[in-house]
Parts: structure tokens; sequence; C-alpha cells
């Protein structure tokens, strides 16, 4: 208050600044307290956390001979090995490829029955949603450790297992997508006296598309990327060539396997990338 | 047979002409406790320009959602060529389509081309089921098209909605608004978001397809000039309320002031209400 | 007046509506190169579906089946929570760390790789290298490499979610940080700040938020995943899943499950209330 009301005279400038100075370390020094306040409990969280389950930085650097053995193991990769994970890395391939066209196809009618705006009723959606978060939840080995065990081993459990858990992740961000759409568009479409489903067709599915396409070559990106490991545990792709040369101890062709994945990831990293740029 | 066929004559006896929509009564109080609109009673001519005239906050927005009921009313009638369009047990997509709405940020799907834009406006000819294939009659599409033709949009056909430019999109929209085939057009603030030049253009195809086709136009406006220089007729709002009915002549200085600043006495009557009507 | 002359009914109008309509024909029919893509890209579906076993009959053979092992979890075996309480809480821990060595793991290598933090080109492409070794390679090998370094238990699942985590964060906080809006960092340049000072104060309080949430959504995943790197040895609940899937006790794989969802489903919900508190 004094600053404004007598700026006009030296004296009461300079007491304004003194005033608005002494305000600013007390904000110091509060906000001090506050970092402090909040330290103490997170700095806790962490020791005990890290203490249950063994953090320990000494482990970490008495560990490094054991890494360097490992690596020194593998090295040099068998380069000829190449060869025989050929069929394996296609394999890969084919699993992320039909268990995200399934995830797709499953996704369209569940991200409308689980948005708020096109739900056909609010149960539906409550339902809807509570379904998603459980293939959400649930990591897709742990579906194909299910899998294998109903279905046998092989991809076509990979397949299965990818399918689901990319479902529940594409079904709800696209869901609440379709719920963030421009209220306005809907507006005019209501107000041409177009029914509700002509609203969704005409002017929700429009706007949701772009997100939809861009979220689903996301997920093939990311489902390659679990189908790497789906042969862990026996549901078929270059994991399980990984885990066999392990088991056998041939350790040179462990890190072909590693280099394949490597590369494999990094190829569709980067072309589902320059898709994703051509449809935005 | 052209379906959109001019009736010239329409304008020129709009003065004479029977009233097609009545407003009677009409109130709108929001949840929130808002008075939007309070007992507000208009007769709209056959095939005249009538402007709504009014600071943001008036009702003017309220009143064309209360018509083709994308608002309920709370109280109040409705009436159109003498049925009552207000009130329960009503078919909300026949009466809708009735009217067709123009916006002020146009509301074009923006990833739908310009055809498939304006044959939205057919929607509410056609079952649902066909519209899942985004498929339109060979009808519809031509009632499209002249549309487009008729805001000079037809060489704009298929590119996509947000690639053109503002003017173009109400352009566009006013296509899609005719394409209903409507009796009435509301037209909610169509050029506040476009530059005085555009503005003016777009005003004058509004007003060029009411003369043409002999359709109804309830303008919403906030600007006194566009007001004076469209209108055939002019109604002012307040507060929700309708403070001046009139000609373009008949809109003094005097008037301006009631609609847009309220005088000394009025604010200190309703000095307990301020501040709950700005939406 | 501005407006265009579409007079309705000459022949001029009704020529553009046939040559509009013509187009639309036209631009509707299927092409050669059309079709060549579409049966290629069914060639190549059929093709990879008989490669993953994907036939109907054996989709249609195998859903019951799956119905039938999922029933088998219920009820699930309530008594065994006395056995998995501590793993869970475990798998909560691991994620903890992960996402804490993510970040430290991450926030370095990200800044490295930003465009509009680091000049040398060089610098910044072996920084980006790295990240993708990290990022490209699943936690679960991961913890495979771990296990084999620091033993069995909980620690190697953490450190190998905080590298596979850290690569993705850092190449994550890295777009943040080259996303930053420019006007900030350029009006700090004027006053004629150093490299280091744009950094702190122009670039990094704009890309802050983003590194929070981008932290928080990760621990989410970290969660989701935490639950099977015990199948690798490297702790939490997924050895006591893995083992109960094995012994074919689906009552206590149902619990597993039961115990997982809620665990998951508490984290995300509490994470995406503080999201939703940063902006």
């Amino acid at each position: 208050m004094a600053a404004t009301t007598n700026k006009s005279d030296a004296a009461g400038f300079a007491r304004a600044v003194a005033v608005a100075l002494e305000a600013e370390s007390r904000h110091q020094r509060r906000q001090l307290v506050v970092a402090v306040v909040w330290a103490i409990p997170i700095v806790a969280i962490l020791w005990f956390t890290g203490r249950q389950i063994g953090m320990n930085p000494i482990a970490i650097v008495s560990g490094l001979p054991y890494m360097w053995d490992f690596l020194t193991r593998m090295f040099p990769p068998e380069i000829e090995y190449v060869l025989l994970l050929v069929d394996a890395t296609v394999e890969t391939i084919k699993i992320a490829v039909w268990g995200t066209l399934i995830a797709i196809l499953l996704s369209i009618p569940l991200t409308l029955l689980g948005a708020r705006n096109t739900t056909p009723h609010i149960v539906v959606f409550h339902a809807t949603r509570m379904f998603l978060n459980v293939l959400r939840s649930i990591n897709e080995l742990v579906f194909a450790l299910i899998f294998v065990s109903a279905v046998g081993l092989g991809p076509f459990a990979g397949v299965l297992a990818i399918a689901l858990h990319a479902t529940g992740m594409l079904a709800k961000f696209c869901a609440e997508e379709a719920e963030g759409v421009d209220k306005g568009q809907i507006e005019a479409l209501q107000a041409t006296g177009a029914s509700k489903m002509q609203v969704i067709l005409f002017a929700v599915i429009p706007q949701v598309v772009p997100a939809f396409i861009s979220y689903a070559i996301y997920r093939l990106d990311v489902s390659i990327r679990s189908a790497t490991v789906l042969g862990l545990v026996g549901a078929g792709g270059l994991g399980f060539s990984l885990i066999q040369t392990m088991k056998l101890f041939k350790y040179h062709q462990t890190a072909t396997c590693i280099l394949v994945i490597f590369l494999l990831v990094l190829v569709s990293d980067w072309i589902c990338a320059k898709l994703r740029e051509r449809v935005i | 047979m052209n379906t959109l066929a001019p009736s010239p004559t329409m304008s020129s006896t709009a003065a004479l002409s029977r009233t097609t929509l009545s407003i009677q009564g009409l109130s709108k109080l929001y949840a929130g406790g808002t008075q939007a609109l309070d007992n507000v009673s208009i007769d709209v001519r056959e095939g005249e320009f009538l402007v709504i005239l009014g600071p943001s906050g008036a009702g003017k927005s309220t009143l064309m959602r209360c018509l083709n009921r994308l608002v309920e009313p709370s109280a109040g009638k409705v009436i159109h060529n003498g049925e009552e369009i207000s009130g329960p047990n009503k078919n909300l997509r026949e009466i809708r389509h009735r009217f067709g709405m123009v916006f002020q940020q146009f509301n074009l799907v923006k990833r739908l081309s310009v055809l498939t834009n304006v044959l939205t406006g057919r929607l509410a000819y056609r079952s649902a089921w066909r519209s899942l294939f985004y498929n339109f009659s060979q009808e519809d599409k031509r009632i499209a098209i002249e549309c487009l033709a008729r805001v000079n949009m037809d060489h704009k056909t298929f590119q996509r909605a947000d690639t053109l430019s503002g003017g173009e999109q109400q352009r566009v929209a006013i296509a899609r608004a005719l394409a209903q085939k409507p009796r009435i057009i509301l037209a909610d603030e169509p050029v506040a978001s476009l530059d005085p030049k555009i503005a003016r253009q777009v005003l004058g195809y509004l007003k060029q397809v009411s003369q043409e086709l002999g359709i109804t136009v309830l303008c919403n406006l906030h600007q006194v000039d566009y007001a004076r220089e469209f209108a055939e007729r002019i109604v002012g709002m307040s507060r929700g309320a309708v403070v001046f009915q009139g000609s373009a002549a008949e809109l003094t200085d005097n008037i301006i002031q009631r609609i847009y600043y309220r005088d000394a006495s009025a604010d200190a009557d309703r000095g307990d209400n301020r501040g709950r009507d700005d939406e | 007046m501005t407006t265009g002359t579409a007079t309705a009914g000459d022949g001029g109008e009704a020529r553009t509506v046939d040559r509009v309509l013509a187009e639309i024909a036209a631009r509707k029919r299927w092409r050669l190169p059309h079709l060549i893509a579409l049966a290629f890209a069914i060639g190549f579906l059929a093709w990879a579906a008989e490669g993953v076993s994907l036939r109907p009959g054996e989709v249609v053979s195998a859903l019951p089946v799956i119905g039938e092992y999922f029933a088998r979890m219920w009820p699930p075996k309530w008594q065994f929570a006395a056995n998995v309480w501590q793993p869970a809480i475990e798998t909560i821990y691991i994620a903890l760390w992960g996402s804490v060595l993510s970040a430290a793991i991450g926030l370095p290598l990200g800044i490295l790789a930003a465009n509009n933090v680091v000049r040398s080109v060089v610098v910044r492409n072996a920084a980006r290298a790295v990240l993708n070794l990290l990022r490209s390679i699943s936690e679960l090998i991961w913890a495979i490499f771990f296990v084999s370094a620091v033993g069995l238990g909980p620690f190697p699942g953490a450190l190998a979610l905080g590298v596979n985590y850290g690569g993705i964060l850092g190449r994550l906080y890295a777009e943040a940080m080259e996303n930053v809006d420019p006007g900030p960092i350029e009006a700090l340049r004027a006053t004629g700040a150093s490299r280091m000072q744009v950094i702190l104060f122009a670039i990094l309080p704009q890309a802050l938020p983003q590194f929070v949430t981008y932290n928080l959504y990760w621990f989410e995943v970290g969660v989701r995943s935490a639950t099977v790197l015990g199948m690798v040895g490297a702790g939490g609940i997924g050895f006591e899943l893995v083992t109960s899937i094995r012994l074919f006790e689906w009552r206590e794989t149902g619990l597993i499950l039961l115990i997982i969802l809620g665990m998951v489903t508490a984290i995300d919900m509490t994470s995406t209330y503080i999201r939703g508190r940063i902006y």
C-alpha cells in the first residue's frame, strides 16, 4: 500500500522498497522451511525403502567385476548366429503386428463405450473403464504366462497377451481423448437435428481419429519392444532364443540376440516416429 | 425443379407478412442461479432479417438455443407456424432440423472436407444406419453443392475445413445451415471472430440467402453499425430482457445507451442483482 | 454489395453442380494403386497370421479354454495373502527406487542430448546413442544382466528399471527442453546471460513440470513392470506369480492378480491426482 500511495516522495519510495525487500527475505525463509519439511519425509522414505530392497552402492561396485565378466563372455557376438535369428525376428514382428491389430479392432467399440459423451449408458461407461483398467494393470508377460498354460507354448499366446494389454492402453487413452473433443462441433451437429449416433459419427470420431492412429502406431512400437521378451515365458519371438542361449551358456549367441533386439527396436522406433509425424 | 428457387417477393413484403415464430414469455434460469432470459416475447415475421442486438452476456445466445432446444427454457412458449415447439414430448430432431444454425466459432468439423461438412446438414433427413459409412445419396450431394454455390464456395468442395480462412469457414457453415432446408436460420454472433471487411461479406451472404430463398434469419450481433447496415428490424436485449424493438431508423443513441450501459436509475434498482447475469 | 452472385436456377449453376458431382464420383472410384496396396496389406496380414498360428478356428476354440483358466482363479485363495503381501510391497519399493535412479540417469543424459542446451553435435549424438541403448533393451533383459552381477533380489530389479527408464526418460527430458517456449530464452540472452544461466533460468523452469509429469507416469509404468521382474529373480511379486502358475495353484494366481490390480489402481489414482495438481 505504502508503495502506491507515497511513490512521489523519495523517502516514501525508499521505505516501500525496504518493506518489499524485507517481505522477500521472509518469503525466502518460509520457502526454505517448506523445502526442509518436504525433504525430511522424502529422504526418510527413500532411506527406509532402499534398505528394504538392499540398495547398496557398494554392491554395484563389487558387482562390477561380475558385470565385466558377463560382458567379456558375451564378446565378441557370434555374427553368423544372426542367420538363425531371422525367423525369430520375423516372428517377433508378426506377434506385435497382430497383437496391435487385434487391439485396434477391440478398441474401436471399447473407446466409444468408455467415453462419457459417447457411451449409451453411465453403467456401461463405468463397466468398460473398469474392464480396461484390469487389462492395463496386468503386464503382457503375466497374460502370456497364463495363455501359455491355456493354449500351449508358441506365438499365439504372445499375440493374445499383447492384444489384451494394448487394448487396455489404447481404448483408455482414446476414450479420454473423445471426452476432450471440441464441444462446438458437437453442438453444431446437434443443431442440424442429427441423432446421437450421427453426432458421434460426424463430430466425435473425426476429431478422435488422428489421436487414435497416432497412439496406435506408438502402441505398435511398444508392442515390438514387448514382443522381444515374450519368449522368456515361452510365448514366441526373439526372447525365446535369448533365454535358450543363456541356458546353454552360449553367451556369444546371447550377445547376438541382444544386438538384434537393439537394432529391431531402434528401426521400429524410427519408422513409427516417421509414421506418426505424417499422421499429425 | 430447383428446390432452392428464389422468392424475390419475400423481402419486399417482409413488413406486411405474417408472424412465423412467436416467442412468448420465454425465461431461462440456469442451475447456477443465472437468469439468462427474463420473460422475453418477440414476434418474428416470415422472411425477415431480424438482428438481436446486445452486449455479450445479454442472453442472446441462450435465446437462440432455447428456440432449437439446445437449451431447455425454464418457462414460456415458442410457437412456430401455429404449432407449439416448446414443452415436453416434442421430437427434438424434428424441431432442430427446422432451424439452421450458424455459430461464432463456425464449428465446422475441422478434419472433414467442406462437402462432408455441408452434407452433415442433411443428417436429420437420413437414418443413422445409412450414415454409418459416411454415405450420402446423390440428391443430398446435389443439394450440398447448390448450397455451396450460393455462398461461392463450390471451388473448395474437396478441401479440408481446417485449411480455410475464417470467412470461408463461416460461408461453409452457412451452406451447412442451408442444406438443412430450414425455414429459419439462427446466426449466433456469426461475425464476432472475423475482421470488418470479411464480416460485412459474410453478413451480406446471410442477407442474400434470406432474400433469395425467403428464409427468416435471426442474427445475434453486438456491433451497432452492422445491425444498422443489415437489419430489417432490430430487437435490443440487455440483461436477459428485451428493451427495444423497432427499425434501424428508430435505434437512437439514447436507446443504444439503454442496451449497452443501462441508465443509472435502472442500475440502482437492480443493484442487488448485479454480477449474477454475466454468463 | 460485396457478396458473390450465384443466382440460382440459371444454366451456369446447374453446370457447376454437375461438374462437382462428376468430380465426386471420380474421386470415389478405386484406382489400381489402391487395390494393389490393399491386396498387399491383406497378403501380409494373412502371412503374419499364419506365422503366429492365428487361425479363426483355433481362436474360437481357444477362447473358452482361456475363459476356463480365468474361472479357475475364482475364488482367490485369501489365506495366501499372508505369503504375498511382503513381495507386493517390495514391488512398489523397486518401482520407487527404479524411478529415482531413472531420474538420476536420465537427467544428465537428457541435458546432454538437448539441442538447445548442448552445442556440440558429437556430445549430443553420443548422449543420444547411450539413451537409445538403455531404452531399446527391455528392463527384463537388463534385470537378467544385473542379477548375474549382483545376485538375486530386488536390488538388481531396481537397477534394471532405473537403467531402462533412465533411457526413456532421458529422451523425453531432452524433447521437453527442446520444445520450451524460445521467447524467454531470447529474452535472457538479450540481458547478457551466460549459457549456463539461460539453461537454469529459462529452459529448466519451463521444462520442469513436464519432467515431473513424465516421472510420475513412468513410475506408474514401473509398478506394472516390477510385477514381472520376479520372473528372472529380480524381486517383487513376480516370483510368487510365476510359481503359482507353474504349480497350477490358480486360486493363488487369482489372489496375486487381484493384489496387483489393487496396487496399480491405487498408484494410478494417486499419480493422476498429483499430475492434475501440477498444472
